[in-house]
């Protein structure tokens, strides 16, 4: 028995865009695990087929093939779904709900805390999303930031052992991300597995322990994120002033980056910058080859 | 703590009460409601021995169209716009079951009508005791018969709103509602009718759709008669089999729905 808070096997999944039209092939068997204690970044380009992943294994899609197992061996019920929070893509809430009564709705529907519990999980819920000064205005006034970290501490009110989130950064302002960004550090050092969407490499890359990637609808990596970062590294900038003049070199690695820094300091140079090549996924594809694929 | 199948039921069922108290939709309804009771003040004043009895009629009509509005147009989108809006995405991936939510949302909704429903009776009621009208069970069995077929058009609204865009679900509701009062009409013709073809397709129509003449206890009130207990039970039972057998055909093909 795996121990593995999730395991797919096979997925697969068609979409008929028109009764007439051919099935578009989505999904075609993909297979991977997220361990327990995790941060999980699940990337893809747009279109790859991590939304629809996302929606097989809550079971809002229903698969063609494929096996969805969860906390070693369950099959997705309402016990299993108790255990699990999820953020949907775009936050679509119920607008007229104040941000306070929108958490009581979801907490009340699993059922599992008593209603003191319960209050007393909300508050401390929207302190740690910052939402406390807004608990009582209704959602369709909420900011697009505002309602993706309501929706975090909605994805968070059973204390699931598991969360799921899809795109939580996406249309977000760089504060925006930047606040999200601690709460999912916050949440797995709280001891619960975080498993998240993108389509940005560097998002995932400050965040994430592992990595799962998709391409066109099949598995293009799944591992350690240091592992994929490696075979895909970008390389460093290294900018240092000497005598009021400017210079900046590009190191290949981070031993070369070492020693540049040493040889410029022994000349008396300043540093002005130490900066990592960012890589798109699409570069980072190009560079490991998968575009082959 | 341990969950009845019915705690998450009741959970979406007092969601979508609140949904649709905070709606505007639901007071313009009401203020229909209430401008035909005023219409029906300023007809009586035309009769002065009926005034009373035209008033009762007109109320009640207000109180059917209030309950028939709110069950084909709220009930057809309930599900609808949850899809469209993509909240059901949210809720889920919570621990309910698709029937769970479709119960729910039916519940919610008939809630609502009770409301408002009770609400517009007792206006009814405090018009036409003004008129002398003099008050019997029959006047609540008639209200009582108004509210099993809304819930019937409702889960008839349901069930279209889980596979049609919004304007055919409310066609097809609305047809539902008026052939459903003409069932007795139309399975007299087929009696008489020597045309086969009439006979088969207009015969078919009236099994397929409610009966919805057998809550239609109107007029008992205005010409002070009783409903007999029996009759209403029989109703009581239609209602609950139509309510039963749509709600269950709605959650199968909901079941059977991936949310893209």
């Amino acid at each position: 028995m795996s121990d593995a808070l999730l395991t797919v096997q096979g997925l697969k999944k068609s979409f008929r865009r028109g009764l007439l039209s051919k099935p578009v092939d989505v999904l075609k068997g993909v297979s991977f695990e997220v361990p327990p204690g995790t941060i999980t970044g699940f990337l893809g380009a747009n279109g790859a087929g991590k939304t629809t992943t996302i929606k097989c294994l809550l079971g809002l899609a229903i698969p063609d093939q494929g096996e969805i197992r969860f906390f070693g061996r369950h099959e997705l019920s309402p016990e299993v779904k108790a255990r699990i929070g999820f953020l949907p893509e775009r936050p679509y809430f119920y607008e007229y709900l104040t941000g306070r009564e929108f958490l009581r709705f979801y907490g009340q529907l699993g059922g599992r805390f008593s209603a003191s519990h319960l209050r007393d999980r909300i508050e401390k819920l929207l302190d740690r999303v910052g939402l406390k000064h807004a608990a009582d205005r209704p959602l369709r006034s909420y900011s697009k930031g505002m309602l993706q970290r309501i929706g975090i501490a909605q994805a968070l009110v059973y204390e699931p052992e598991f969360i799921i989130l899809d795109e939580p950064m996406t249309g977000l302002d760089p504060d925006g991300r930047y606040e999200v960004s601690e709460i999912i550090r916050e949440t797995a050092k709280s001891g619960t597995a975080v498993f998240f969407s993108s389509h940005l490499l560097p998002d995932a890359e400050k965040l994430c322990d592992r990595l799962v990637i998709l391409k066109k609808g099949e598995l293009a990596y799944q591992g350690p994120t240091v592992d994929f970062l490696g075979k895909t590294g970008g390389g460093y900038q290294l900018v240092t002033a000497k005598d009021g003049k400017v210079q900046t070199e590009d190191c290949s690695s981070l031993e070369e980056l070492n020693r540049r820094i040493d040889e410029r300091r022994a000349e008396k140079a300043n540093i002005i910058e130490v900066r990592a090549n960012r890589l798109t996924l699409e570069e980072a594809f190009v560079r490991i080859g998968m575009e082959q694929r | 703590m341990t969950r009845s199948y019915f705690h998450p039921v009741a959970i979406i069922a007092a969601n979508t009460f609140r949904e649709i108290i905070r709606d505007r939709i639901l007071y313009g309804i009401v203020v229909f409601a209430l401008l035909l009771f005023g219409l029906s003040l300023a007809l009586g004043q035309l009769s002065f021995a009926e005034q009373a009895r035209i008033s009762a009629d007109f109320g009640f009509t207000g109180i059917q169209l209030s309950a028939v509005v709110l069950a084909i147009f709220v009930g057809g989108a309930l599900v609808s716009r949850e899809i469209e809006k993509q909240t059901v995405l949210t809720v889920l991936a919570h621990p309910v079951t698709r029937t769970q939510f479709i119960i729910g949302k039916f519940l919610g909704l008939a809630l609502v009508i009770v409301v408002v429903m009770s609400g517009l009776t007792l206006a009814l009621l405090a018009l036409v005791i003004s008129l002398g009208l003099e008050i019997t069970r029959a006047f609540f069995t008639a209200v009582f018969g108004i509210w099993l077929e809304a819930c019937v058009l409702m889960s008839i609204a349901m069930f279209f709103g889980s596979f049609c865009r919004p304007m055919m679900t409310v066609i097809f509701s609305m047809s539902f509602f008026l052939i459903g009062h003409w069932v007795g009409t139309l399975d007299f013709f087929v009696e008489k009718s020597r045309s086969v073809p009439f006979r088969m397709v207009a015969g078919t129509v009236a099994r397929v759709v409610p009966d919805l003449e057998r809550f239609n206890w109107r007029s008992a009130p205005i010409y002070a008669v009783d409903v007999p207990i029996a009759e209403v039970i029989r109703s009581i039972v239609y209602a609950s089999g139509w309510v039963l057998a749509l709600i269950a055909v709605t959650s199968l093909i909901f079941r059977r729905r991936d949310f893209v």
